[in-house]
């Protein structure tokens, strides 16, 4: 546990992660009161980077469970593997079934989720619950228990507390909004688009093999593309995949001039490539008017 | 913290509808004591605010508990030094040397060149004139309006947008001039809702700037996706909610198929009954937009509303009018609303005179479309109800009301003017189902509810 949110920063810089100082602040309190962590912010800007390098720093093993829609119990949280109980059955068909029936239930007939396998490690784990907003209503719901009291109940087996406590940090695109009981139980991070100075420090410290000047030049271009009405913004992985690409290309400066055909890197919508082409022009004529 | 200010804060952002509960606060003070090295707002901030939408409002019930502590004393200095700057700035000349409108104080933004620093944006607004103006008891954007008239803000916004349309000035200018545009209004808002909150002596006027029961023609940009989200969560919920749309035994009819199916692996020594799973009626709405000028902002939302639901309801028709009818059900569908307010304006422009005629418009609705719709449809109106003196012709509206389930009508203004001499909400509702004020997001909520 790192002694104040300075020290957070630094070690999730060390992994590879720049954090804001507001973010890290209210990471760090997550941290000290051992409350989960719910991160939102729009698809690309780190939610889940940032658990990734958490778990470095804090040197726990990660447990991730990708949310979906019709994600269930079964796929969560627990399994009876039935198989294993089919074999134990036919094997003690001369047994007495009082003995076998409770012993059909116990823990070593149960397959483990991420959910279950977080709560019953020996050793601290971060468990990463991924874009939760996917999920069903019934699962955020089901979550509560485990949030609140880091326990879950298995109806067969009845409650299991964690034997550790593991840090759990959910992330969220906002497709859809959660209850207040959720939200209750867990510390808040909005992240957003990082700020031009700090996307270039995070392409520099990504693709160290690129030039200053480009770095510098992609990291405005996308700034600047940000800001325009798009379906899907461009996100800091697809700049450092647009810097890598204009890299590969030979450019050691953006011109807006050049940029036709290159734009499907860093936008996935035909729609929007259209918009950002037009808007080039504009861009390009601003530039060379300007001194 | 003094402990004093804290419950204040407290007890403020739960009156402004925050949701704050005893782990909360339990947090936020432990953490308080703990880190007395780490900014207290931010501690607060993070501990007590769940959802990024309240920030905002956070932020302006913190500059009214704790920021006023801190900066009482330097209120009157401010005003004072403020002063000076509008004695200084008084016979300078505004940009295309207008000046009008300044009122009793206030610097013109025309008559500065670059706004210096937009921390210092409070300097522009002398406290005195704002409190003289929330005084005078007027409502809340009244008051903003008249600052921003005072600041010669329109003329400055007008000159900019003029400078943009004929290229003098740079995207990257015009996105900063934008900025500091939105920083301006935020910031007289907030001073605004400040001295209100004042002089009310509650909580009232800041519940009241709640995006939720705002109206919905002065929404900001990010109000608006506000608003949007939440029709999409409504519309979600809805699809899934057992209302009155099902039919009405609890189980739906058994399935015997399936419960032979299931008791042949069971040597048909045991089953179990199965039932057909219920399925929804599928609804018929028929939507009717007023897109008249007065209704532009509404009409947004409504149609918003409608294309979430089509995803689930699929029989859905929408038609336009102004004193014609227009049938735009097969355009309406695209997510991005931009290009159906284009194609409004350019129809209200090309084939209506511009004014709503309700009359008219029923009448040709029940002359020609109604044969087209079945008797288990619903029928939504969207309109204020204004009928520019023309007559009512209230025998149409009674024929549609006659041959469809239900008729809603969803009118924006407030109810006491559904009454002036000009509208003929009064002789309609008759004929209605059910009449509702559609106002802000909450009636929205409320209608949804009720009517889906």
């Amino acid at each position: 546990m790192q002694k104040s949110p300075l020290d957070l920063a630094h070690e999730l810089k060390n992994e590879g992660y720049l954090i804001g100082q507001e973010a890290a602040i209210t990471l760090f309190l997550a941290l000290a009161l051992e409350k989960p962590c719910l991160i939102e912010g729009p698809a690309g800007v780190g939610k889940t980077q940032l658990a990734l390098a958490l778990a470095r720093v804090e040197k726990r093993r990660l447990i991730r469970l990708q949310c979906y829609e019709g994600l269930d119990l079964s796929k969560a949280l627990y399994d009876w593997n039935y198989a294993k109980q089919l074999l134990r059955l036919q094997l003690a068909k001369a047994e007495d079934w009082d003995k076998i029936k409770f012993d059909l239930f116990s823990e070593d007939y149960l397959l483990t989720r991420p959910l279950l396998e977080a709560i019953l490690s020996p050793e601290p784990v971060l468990l990463l619950i991924d874009e939760l907003d996917k999920s069903d209503e019934e699962f955020e719901s089901f979550l509560l228990e485990l949030l609140a009291e880091q326990q879950v109940s298995i109806p067969e087996l009845g409650t299991l507390t964690s034997k550790t406590t593991p840090i759990v940090i959910l992330t969220s695109n906002n497709s859809r909004d959660f209850s207040d009981a959720l939200r209750r139980r867990c510390i808040h991070i909005y992240l957003n688009y990082p700020s031009l100075e700090r996307e270039i420090s995070i392409l520099s410290s990504h693709a160290p093999e690129l030039a200053e000047g480009l770095i510098k030049d992609v990291c405005e271009f996308v700034a600047k593309v940000r800001k325009l009405s798009l379906q899907k913004l461009p996100s800091v992985s697809e700049t450092i995949d647009y810097a890598r690409a204009l890299n590969a290309l030979q450019k050691e400066e953006l011109n807006y001039g050049d940029l036709m055909g290159t734009l499907s890197v860093l936008l996935k919508y035909p729609k929007d490539i259209a918009k950002l082409e037009e808007r080039l022009k504009r861009w390009e004529t601003e530039a060379r008017q300007s001194p | 913290m003094n402990g004093w200010y804290f419950i204040r804060l407290v007890h403020a952002l739960r009156q402004v509808s925050l949701s704050i509960s005893s782990q909360d606060i339990l947090d936020a003070k432990t953490c308080l004591v703990r880190y007395p090295d780490l900014p207290r707002k931010q501690i607060l901030k993070s501990l007590l605010v769940h959802r990024p939408r309240d920030i905002p409002i956070f932020e302006t019930v913190w500059r009214i508990v704790i920021g006023n502590t801190e900066s009482s004393e330097s209120e009157y200095s401010l005003d004072v030094a403020l002063k000076k700057d509008i004695e200084e700035n008084r016979d300078s000349q505004s940009i295309g040397g207008q000046g009008v409108g300044r009122g009793s104080g206030g610097i013109s933004l025309t008559a500065i060149e670059n706004i210096p620093d937009l921390s210092n944006i409070s300097n522009l607004i002398p406290f005195s004139r704002l409190k003289e103006l929330v005084s005078n008891g007027l409502e809340f954007e009244d008051v903003v309006k008249r600052i921003l008239t005072d600041l010669d803000y329109y003329t400055w916004i007008n000159s900019f947008d003029l400078a943009y349309q004929r290229g003098a000035l740079s995207e990257d200018e015009w996105y900063s001039h934008q900025n500091t545009r939105t920083s301006i209004l935020n910031e007289i808002r907030q001073q605004v809702l400040m001295i209100q909150v004042t002089l009310d002596n509650s909580w009232d006027p800041l519940v009241r700037q709640h995006w939720m029961f705002k109206p919905l023609s002065s929404l900001s940009e990010e109000e608006r996706d506000l608003v949007r989200s939440s029709i999409r969560k409504w519309a979600r919920k809805l699809a899934l909610r057992p209302g009155p749309r099902w039919k009405s035994n609890n189980k739906g009819t058994i399935d015997i198929a399936r419960i032979v199916q299931q008791s042949v692996q069971w040597d048909g020594q045991c089953f179990h009954l199965c039932y057909r799973h219920r399925s929804p009626r599928a609804p018929e709405l028929v939507v009717l937009c007023d897109v008249s000028n007065s209704m532009s902002s509404f009409v947004e939302f409504i149609i918003y509303l409608v294309t979430c639901l089509r995803a689930r309801f699929r029989k859905i028709r929408v038609f336009f009018f102004i004193d014609s009818v227009w049938d735009v059900t097969e355009f309406v569908w695209d997510d991005d609303l931009s290009g159906v307010k284009q194609e409004i304006k350019s129809w209200g422009h090309k084939v209506s005179s511009g004014f709503s005629d309700y009359g008219a418009v029923f009448k040709e609705l029940a002359e020609d479309k109604l044969r087209e719709v079945s008797s288990r449809a619903i029928v939504i109106i969207l309109g204020d109800g204004k009928n520019n003196y023309r007559f009512a012709q209230s025998e149409y509206i009674a024929k549609i009301s006659e041959k469809v389930r239900k008729v809603f009508w969803l009118n924006p203004l407030e109810i006491k003017e559904w009454s002036e001499p000009d509208n003929v909400m009064k002789v309609y509702q008759n004929y209605c189902s059910k009449v509702y004020r559609c106002r802000s997001a909450s009636d929205l909520q409320r209608i949804v509810k009720d009517v889906f």
